[in-house]
């Protein structure tokens, strides 16, 4: 039976953020590096298949761990080197899921034909003009810019973008940037994501991908909670001088 | 070569980018496998249920393969619209397809429930996934439809 996720460690994550809570603006930076850093850990894994430093990192940090118990119990783990891992199960297991049996695009799961967008008429594509976010399809080895990784990694600038607008003081500018963070979630991500990923969660044949998937869905939905509730306050966080 | 020439050229050219954009990424099938060659109910529940977007429900090539193998069928992972049509050739008589029917109604049932889960945990996603349940109803109401229009 497969644990249910890396649930425990984001509600830990999310109580710090919870409604209400009195922030410093060093609790802010790091709650707002938080979400930063899982954005760019699941792009990462969702687009390309893991390398031995990426496998490393996540088997080696005790934090970043702590988002896959499966992985952190699979008996494969003891019994094989992490490049034997990589090859023998988890390109394996990545190649079926992302490139040969699923569809990680999001305008196959938003069109009636079922067809995927490739061209520059791709809404999510037009969306990331009007922010300069270029997509080097050829780099990223995906076919159009609504691949789900590309779409996280497109998160993961949004709050990097807002991290340094805090750093800076520049309060109204991070509001407006979690305001198109909460609608990219609410148009994009949250519509679509969740089918794809509960079909990764349900064929997935290795515990990293299990647990990436899960970890994937949990944290779209309770980021998607996180920025409706800052929602009510026009996305400001309380400003230090205010909070004191 | 005058401006006609070139304007056609550029509508020529405009045509076949756009076809070169919308790319089949579960593979296509060809002309000759076109729909024209078997019963009206393939096509139109291929239309209707299949597409996520319009049953709220994502029915993958293992999911296909997995309702099949309920029924004691068995083919290959090939491209997904043509794994639907395999399993819609299994059916022979008016009790296979309540069958597959039943396949499907209980595909969906089981990720509606999963919708539901997640929208009570997650109250702000609770309208998405609503949409969701309220097209993947309509679905199991379009493939009732389906078999008592053709099969009864």
């Amino acid at each position: 039976m497969l644990k249910p996720t890396s649930s425990e460690a984001l509600l830990y994550f999310y109580n710090k953020l919870s409604k209400g809570s009195i922030f410093m603006q060093d609790e802010i930076l790091s709650a707002q590096l938080a979400r930063m850093n899982i954005y760019a850990l699941v792009s990462r894994i969702l687009m390309n298949e893991v390398d031995e430093e990426l496998l490393e990192l996540i088997l080696n940090d005790e934090n970043i761990l702590s988002f896959f118990p499966n992985l952190q119990t699979w008996d494969k783990r003891q019994e094989m080197s992490t490049k034997d891992l990589i090859e023998q199960y988890l390109n394996v297991d990545f190649t079926n899921l992302f490139l040969l049996h699923l569809v990680p695009y999001e305008s196959f799961y938003m069109r009636e034909d079922q067809m995927m967008e490739t061209g520059g008429e791709n809404p999510v594509q037009q969306l990331y003009n009007e922010f300069d976010f270029r997509v080097e399809l050829d780099r990223a080895r995906v076919m159009a810019g609504d691949h789900i990784g590309v779409e996280l990694e497109f998160m993961f600038k949004l709050c990097e973008a807002e991290y340094k607008a805090l750093q800076d003081g520049a309060y109204d500018v991070a509001a407006d940037i979690a305001k198109i963070e909460y609608e990219f979630l609410k148009d994009h991500l949250v519509e679509w994501a969740p089918l794809f990923l509960l079909n990764v969660k349900s064929e997935a044949g290795t515990a990293l991908y299990f647990d990436a998937a899960d970890l994937a869905l949990e944290f779209i939905l309770s980021d998607f909670e996180y920025l409706n509730q800052r929602k009510e306050s026009d996305f400001k966080h309380l400003a230090p001088q205010e909070s004191k | 070569m005058d401006i006609k020439d070139l304007n056609d050229l550029r509508s020529d050219f405009e045509a076949l980018q756009k076809s070169e954009s919308e790319a089949c990424i579960e593979g296509c099938v060809t002309d000759e496998e076109s729909y024209d060659d078997y019963p009206d109910y393939l096509a139109a529940i291929y239309t209707e249920v299949m597409p996520p977007v319009k049953s709220g429900v994502y029915f993958s090539r293992w999911d296909l393969k997995a309702m099949a193998a309920e029924l004691d069928e068995s083919f290959a992972l090939d491209v997904r619209e043509r794994m639907f049509k395999r399993f819609m050739q299994w059916v022979g008589t008016p009790e296979d397809m309540k069958l597959l029917v039943d396949e499907f109604k209980k595909n969906i049932d089981m990720k509606c429930d999963l919708y539901r889960e997640y929208s009570e945990k997650y109250p702000s996603s609770k309208a998405s996934f609503d949409a969701k349940i309220t097209k993947a109803q309509n679905a199991k109401k379009y493939l009732d439809k389906v078999y008592v229009e053709f099969f009864t």
